[in-house]
């Protein structure tokens, strides 16, 4: 960058690793807060469905098994994913410091995602969705989302190979292996279950496999990861510690990858029930987050309302811990419950997808992003703001889920009830949970119009600079003819 | 607020990063480890059908599973009527009233629920020649129609024929017909009714 100077002497000590990031995280977060928007709105459209089965039913493409996977596909590939790409490319640059290799090439992969899941959206809209859950997407989107993953990886791995810093921090093994993980998960998923698919059950299988590994074991890496920085960084002391990370660390990829297969899976038994007991073995990750926040917190929670990012953070584990009880309960339950085929599984898959993991990148956003452009959010109250909406939305949108769940899980069991009835029965929860769908986009819009106003400003910042700077120029030369 | 500003407001100067402190990891958490462990592998050799591809939950073994088959044997009539209506029934017809000029009828014949000995040679080796059945006199030959069939099958195939269309007569084991498959060792040439008569 050839105004690099100039910046410098605007914004102080610019760190080279926050410059380096600029463009690219630019790039990838204000992309993903447009698929953010764009997903949570399609998802609303679905849910809307529920109270008026006549809204949006004429076209096609606006159909509930249309929107409801193009928007919980943009959640994932247009929101999480690039989020949490761009803020592993910045820690492992920060941690390492180093800059991030290939700033360029990174800029355009991130180009190239955004317009891969924009043909993905488009694509499962037309029609053109896969039918496995979290793989919808189709060929020719998946092609530009792995191409972009390539050069959005290596850039990862580079950027750690190159770090000055050699000793490791908790967050470089969270994220180093999130980076090989995703890759493995992905293509394993895609090419057994269209590509080359393997046959009957056995695609079914690699479906919950995939959704699994990606839900549990790759949020969990990546969204503990920058809680596991962002605790000790905005809270001023160590993390407590090194080896109950460790624990975690290990404990979720020796089991979570296990997991994710019911119980009533047409299946050999040895399938489920190596699901069922690395369910609840990986418990013992979740347990161990909650004591590295308990302890680093010195059992002070009032210590989170200090800052948002902490807010979000904190809201994180805790949903990451109680999703993954409602998970442990799930596979525990008796023979007979069918919770898994409830909305229960819906309201605990949310509860990891976004109560954990979105919320843990908002985190990760409302920290990083003033370290790029060397200014505060222009409306930081409205970050508090978020998060409270994001919070009510969560738990509004889960709880009766679940408790609808558990519910219609006790009337599929009585004989003497209707199929239909029983889907009636739980209406009433739908729509209380639809209320916290609106309160999370409203809380969308507060972060797209904090990210706008500030890609609005850093831009002018720089207009200006280098109109001064010009300016000074200028005058010199007239002084010295 | 004002250290809350700090994440949305100023921008980091420190460049010092986080460090995790070096705390041991709690001894309960491993000792929950081991028992979750002794729990997992107790429940999977409990239920987990041991890789088995033929057990599905909620069955837990092989074991398990084959209490549930049905009982084999001979003694099957599902099992000999399939083999009855696919092997016997186009000639004998579909309820062993037989065929004028092709084939003498079962229902009711001393043939069919009289000494097992005699019944189980004809399939296995054919008949020819003069035979009386019922009261009429039939000259035909039927080839080893059983010759190629198990021994479960043609066990209960006859005992479908000597227990339906008001047969009854007791079944005939897999065993019985394996002892006289033996004991013909190889015959070639199709039984004559005098030759059957001869058998006790």
């Amino acid at each position: 960058m050839s105004s690099k100077s100039a910046f410098q002497t605007a914004t102080g000590d610019s760190l080279p690793a926050d410059i380096s990031c600029r463009w690219p995280l630019f790039v990838l977060l204000s992309g993903a807060v447009f698929w953010l928007l764009a997903g949570s709105i399609l998802t609303l459209i679905g849910t809307i469905k529920f109270h008026a089965p006549d809204f949006l039913a004429e076209p096609a493409w606006l159909t509930y098994g249309r929107v409801r996977p193009a928007g919980l596909n943009a959640m994932i590939y247009g929101f999480c994913l690039p989020s949490a790409l761009g803020l592993t490319l910045w820690l492992l640059a920060r941690l390492g410091r180093t800059t991030l290799a290939g700033a360029i090439p990174v800029v355009f992969g991130g180009l190239l995602w955004h317009l891969g899941v924009g043909a993905g959206v488009v694509g499962v809209l037309s029609g053109d969705a896969t039918g496995f859950e979290h793989l919808e997407f189709p060929s020719y989107a998946v092609a530009m989302i792995a191409a972009s993953y390539l050069v959005l990886g290596v850039a990862g791995v580079l950027t750690f190979r190159q770090r000055a810093e050699r000793g490791l921090f908790v967050t470089q093994w969270f994220l180093l292996a999130a980076i090989f993980w995703f890759p493995w998960i992905y293509s394993t998923a895609t090419i057994l279950t269209s590509v080359y698919p393997v046959r009957g059950m056995a695609q079914a299988v690699v479906g919950w496999w995939f959704s699994a590994n990606l839900i549990l074991v790759w949020f969990g890496l990546v969204g503990l990861g920058i809680v596991f920085y962002l605790l000790p960084r905005l809270l001023d002391r160590e993390l407590e510690s090194h080896y109950l990370a460790m624990f975690v660390f290990w404990m979720l990829i020796l089991f979570g990858t296990w997991t994710g297969i019911p119980k009533t899976a047409p299946v050999p038994a040895w399938i489920p029930m190596m699901s069922k007991v690395t369910t609840v073995l990986a418990g013992l990750a979740l347990l161990g987050a909650a004591l590295i926040l308990h302890r680093t917190l010195g059992a002070d929670y009032r210590l989170l309302s200090t800052d948002p990012s902490l807010m979000f953070a904190g809201f994180a584990v805790a949903s990451f811990v109680i999703a993954g009880f409602m998970g442990i309960a799930e596979v525990l339950s008796g023979a007979s419950s069918m919770l898994h085929l409830s909305w229960y599984a819906t309201a605990r898959s949310w509860l990891q997808l976004y109560g954990f993991f979105a919320m843990a990148l908002f985190a990760g956003i409302y920290y990083v992003w003033p370290q790029l452009t060397g200014r505060p959010f222009p409306l930081p109250r409205l970050v508090r703001l978020h998060f409270w909406l994001a919070a009510s939305g969560v738990m509004l949108a889960v709880i009766p889920l679940a408790v609808g769940g558990i519910v219609q899980d006790g009337n599929h069991a009585n004989p003497e009830m209707a199929f239909v009835d029983v889907a009636k029965g739980t209406l009433t929860f739908l729509r209380i949970s639809s209320i916290g769908d609106v309160l999370t986009l409203a809380g969308h819009f507060l972060l797209a119009l904090n990210v706008l106003l500030a890609i609005g400003a850093f831009c002018w910042d720089r207009v200006r600079i280098a109109l001064r700077t010009a300016t000074i120029e200028l005058q010199e030369q007239g002084v010295n003819s | 607020m004002s250290s809350g500003m700090r994440a949305t407001g100023t921008r980091d100067t420190v460049v010092a990063e986080p460090k995790a402190s070096r705390a041991p990891v709690p001894v309960w958490l491993f000792f929950l480890l081991f028992v979750l462990l002794f729990w997992a592998m107790y429940e999977f050799d409990r239920r987990g059908g041991w890789f088995h591809s033929q057990v599905y939950t909620p069955y837990r073994s092989l074991a398990e599973l084959q209490r549930y088959q049905p009982a084999t044997g001979g003694i099957s009539l599902e099992r000999g009527k399939v083999v009855y209506e696919t092997v016997c029934a186009l000639c004998h017809n579909t309820d062993g009233s037989g065929k004028p000029n092709q084939a003498p009828p079962l229902s009711g014949a001393d043939w069919v629920v009289g000494s097992p000995d005699r019944l189980i040679r004809i399939p296995l080796a054919g008949l020819t020649g003069p035979i009386e059945v019922k009261g009429q006199t039939w000259n035909l030959a039927m080839p080893a129609m059983g010759a190629a069939l198990s021994d479960d099958d043609l066990a209960a195939v006859l005992t479908y024929m000597r227990s339906a269309w008001g047969n009854q007569a007791e079944a005939i084991t897999p065993d019985q017909v394996a002892a006289v498959r033996a004991a013909l060792a190889g015959r070639m040439q199709p039984y004559t009714a005098a030759e059957l008569q001869a058998i006790p």
